[in-house]
């Protein structure tokens, strides 16, 4: 399967890449984008199967880009790997549908429980 | 208007431990009292809070810290020579991380800005810091709400 990361922070693209693999899943291909603009591109040309997206971002946040593969009738499936894990913010990404909502810091353990019932 | 109370010292330390916990993978060891923390010149980040309270968090820590910070979350040889922009990135999410922690535990509707980071040689008034330390240099947090 194949995984779009999503973060505006080169360096947390990198934390999130190596937890991933220390939580057992790193026998997955990945690729990475820098704000929600890069990331609805590459949905279309990568055709990932998950993308794990930062929130808060300069020019396409990450609620506006699941908004904007929703509102295409895109359903790949999608989580949020934020700094902000308010039960606000919770519920706001469910409705637009997000599968799950990772706060930071997190821990290999956070990407287990998450990601289990999606990649297996 | 400001309508919750602003992040006091006892919630910005918990979420700096939280963070030195899972992402640096250290403890936020409180610096020694008695003992006045030094700083010449380094990074300085900031990230702003919006909403039912206004005003910025600042962190600011001497450069070889920041380097190290950044090896720490990275996970990488702690010889290695890291990119400045790899650096300055690392710097600032270690903010923006502490401030959705902080802006979580403060409640009301707030937004988080973006980080920003750059250099600087001002040092921190340590007496309107949180001063913890990091390997036995220290790391100045302050809250600075908007002036009224």
């Amino acid at each position: 399967m194949k995984i779009l990361i999503v973060d505006d922070s080169r360096v947390m693209r990198q934390i999130v890449l190596r937890t991933l693999r220390q939580a057992g899943f790193g026998n997955h291909a990945f690729v990475e984008a820098s704000d929600g603009a890069e990331a609805l591109d590459k949905v279309m040309t990568e055709r990932p199967d998950l993308v794990l997206s930062d929130w808060n971002m300069p020019h396409k946040t990450g609620i506006e880009l699941l908004g904007d593969l929703r509102g295409t009738g895109n359903q790949v499936p999608f989580g949020f790997v934020t700094s902000e894990g308010s039960p606000e913010m919770r519920q706001t990404a469910e409705a637009a549908g997000a599968m799950f909502l990772i706060a930071k810091p997190f821990t290999p353990e956070s990407f287990e429980s998450a990601l289990a019932g999606v990649l297996g | 208007m400001t309508r919750v109370a602003a992040p006091d010292e006892a919630l910005v330390h918990a979420a700096i431990e939280q963070v030195w916990g899972s992402m640096l993978f250290s403890a936020a060891e409180p610096w020694p009292a008695g003992v006045a923390p030094e700083f010449e010149t380094g990074l300085q980040a900031q990230i702003e809070l919006r909403g039912d309270w206004n005003g910025r968090l600042v962190l600011t820590c001497d450069s070889g810290v920041a380097a190290q910070i950044a090896i720490a979350m990275l996970g990488v040889d702690p010889d290695e020579a890291l990119p400045e922009d790899d650096v300055h990135d690392a710097v600032g999410e270690v903010l923006n991380i502490v401030g959705g922690s902080v802006k979580g535990a403060l409640g009301g509707v707030l937004a988080l800005g973006l980080p920003g980071v750059s250099e600087t040689s001002a040092s921190p008034a340590s007496d309107e810091c949180l001063v913890v330390a990091w390997r036995g240099a220290p790391v100045f947090v302050q809250v600075v709400p908007d002036a009224a």
